[in-house]
């Protein structure tokens, strides 16, 4: 088990003993995140806001029912557009594409 | 093989679910429990996975010690779970067609089925609320309680419902900087308190401690204060509130601004019941069940035979009325299959039917002290955005209700609303409230839409897997 930061910018919260960090690949910049949290919150703690445009209009969305109801955050994972960050768990070695035309 | 047959169908693993699939396999039932979720116990009962961290679960009420009791009690050897599992359709004899976690869709036929499919959040949409940075309530308490991570560290909550305050709580314990909480709701509604809360006195003090929680650390709690507008360039930098009077309209010239980067909202609950429907059953509107519910008998099976429904699909209410129809459900389906039915069992029924009772009343005086105002949905701006998928505004329904498209149907004709990937799941509940709204029809009166297969998007990949 590593020493959790706590440092006022880590959007972890600290004291739930995590257990050692895998790496997982965004937009080809690789980013820290620990097995067990879903996409979307590997995604939100390393600052990621906007996770696709809108259909019609284009404008930047991110999350928003976080529950696998409003498809809002889909993302690309390994290849397969549209999946729900949020319905999915982070995997060591994960490939994630966002603002890909498919996933709006 | 493409086909199995099961004994009891339970979909939703939920409190209501897995109240009713402990039972069901007490009593030597073959039980198929499904759900489309990572991880066993529905939205109330989230905790931090085995594998992500030792410390497992943040503060759990009593209601949520009970829910987790009943996941360590089910005996999974007796039971088939399968998580990540989607329903995509309900056909006649009970034939239902699922996508598995591997997506490969099969078919299963159930002999019962129990529809235990819980609630989602509802929305008051507003100015902006499709911007990065606002979230459902539900989300931020989705990501810190199963995933242990905070989208920021400073945030406003504003909406309406007892809810917010669990977000708040949940938010203050996790370290993060709570600018406010907006509520839209008076303080003092009035509706008439009835002697049957008193049965609910443990809910009421936890409500109390989230509340004393809120106050002693000095966050600055509104009422009669709606959020009117979200501010930012590509994401939430400031959010907008206005105070409204005792008619739910907005009081103009007294707007207040509160820089943050994450604004949490919710207005409440509704039913999931578009399974339900799809299969054929029937549904209602109901205000003090907080909106369109299943329709079912006493014995909660609904419009058609073998299929039942317990949770919030019957009315919002809250995790005890959930784990009480649970067990309701699971009696009347043992007694439908049966099974041995003795006085012990009629006495226990007679017993959880009163209690259902309470806790309905219970949710009728939440669900009527926080019901949405018809002049909040009058007061939306034109250019506010409602179905999100398919970015219909308020000012296209606007109009197309002035053009005679005034009905759940027609609109979604004229303007594809609610025919977007969530399948009118945000913006369905909104448009209903919207429509009696502008028309001053009641609800009760309109015909839903016809929700078709398949209920949630599928891959033509993962449908060409099926054979017969």
């Amino acid at each position: 088990m590593n020493r959790e930061k706590n440092r006022s910018d880590n959007l972890r919260i600290a004291g739930i003993g995590r257990c050692a960090g895998i790496h997982i690949r965004v937009n080809g910049r690789m980013i820290t995140a620990f097995p067990g949290e879903t996409v979307l919150a590997a995604l939100t703690a390393a600052g990621y806001k906007v996770l696709k445009k809108s259909n019609v209009r284009g404008e930047a969305r991110g999350p928003f029912c976080g529950m696998g109801v409003c498809y809002e955050c889909l993302v690309t994972i390994d290849g397969t557009p549209k999946q729900r960050s949020c319905m999915v768990e982070v995997a060591d070695n994960m490939e994630i594409i966002l603002y890909e035309p498919d996933n709006g | 093989m493409n086909r199995t047959t099961v004994e009891v169908l339970i979909i939703g693993n939920g409190l209501a679910g897995i109240v009713a699939a402990n039972r069901l396999v007490a009593a030597g039932a073959d039980v198929m429990l499904l759900d489309e979720n990572i991880h066993i116990g529905g939205q109330l009962l989230r905790q931090i996975p085995e594998r992500l961290g030792s410390l497992r679960v943040y503060h759990p009420d009593y209601v949520k010690k009970i829910g987790f009791e009943f996941i360590a009690a089910l005996r999974t050897e007796k039971i088939v779970v399968r998580n990540r599992a989607r329903v995509l359709g309900i056909y006649p004899g009970r034939e239902v067609l699922i996508e598995t976690a591997e997506k490969k869709v099969s078919t299963v036929k159930a002999e019962r089925i129990l529809l235990a499919t819980g609630a989602r959040e509802r929305f008051l949409p507003f100015r902006g609320w499709t911007m990065p940075g606002v979230l459902s309530s539900g989300a931020v308490q989705v990501l810190i309680k199963s995933s242990g991570v905070l989208p920021a560290r400073d945030l406003v909550i504003g909406g309406s419902g007892l809810f917010l305050y669990s977000v708040a709580y949940e938010c203050l314990k996790a370290g993060a900087k709570l600018r406010a909480v907006l509520e839209q709701t008076p303080l003092w509604n009035k509706i008439p308190l009835t002697w049957q809360l008193l049965h609910q006195l443990p809910k009421l003090t936890e409500g109390s401690r989230f509340l004393s929680k809120l106050i002693f650390s000095g966050v600055p709690l509104r009422y009669s204060t709606r959020i009117i507008e979200a501010r930012g360039n590509g994401a939430l930098a400031q959010v907008v509130s206005a105070p409204v009077d005792g008619k739910g309209n907005i009081v103009s010239g007294r707007e207040k601004i509160y820089p943050t980067q994450l604004l949490a909202t919710g207005f409440g609950f509704s039913a999931n019941i578009e399974l339900a429907q799809m299969a054929g059953c029937l549904s209602a509107y109901a205000a003090e069940r907080g909106g369109w519910v299943v329709k079912t008998d006493a014995n909660l099976e609904t419009s058609l035979p073998g299929i039942f429904t317990a949770g919030e699909t019957t009315g919002i209410a809250g995790g005890l009325k959930s784990i009480c129809e649970g067990e309701i459900a699971a009696l009347s389906i043992l007694r439908q299959m049966g099974r041995p039915f003795g006085p012990a069992h009629e006495k226990r029924l007679a017993k959880l039917l009163r209690q259902r009772r309470h806790h309905l009343q219970f949710g009728k005086y939440f669900n009527l002290l926080y019901r949405i105002p018809a002049a909040a949905y009058l007061d939306i701006p034109d250019e506010t955005l409602i179905c999100r998928c398919e970015e219909v505004t308020m000012g296209d329904i606007r109009r197309a209700v002035a053009n005679g498209y005034d009905t759940p149907a027609t609109l979604k004709i004229a303007l594809r609303s609610a025919m977007g990937d969530c399948q009118g799941r945000i913006c369905g509940p909104i448009i209903y409230d919207i429509l009696a709204a502008l028309t001053g029809r009641s609800q009760a009166e309109m015909t839903p839409l016809v929700v078709r297969p398949p209920v949630k998007p599928v891959s033509i990949e993962s449908l060409a897997s099926y054979s017969e």
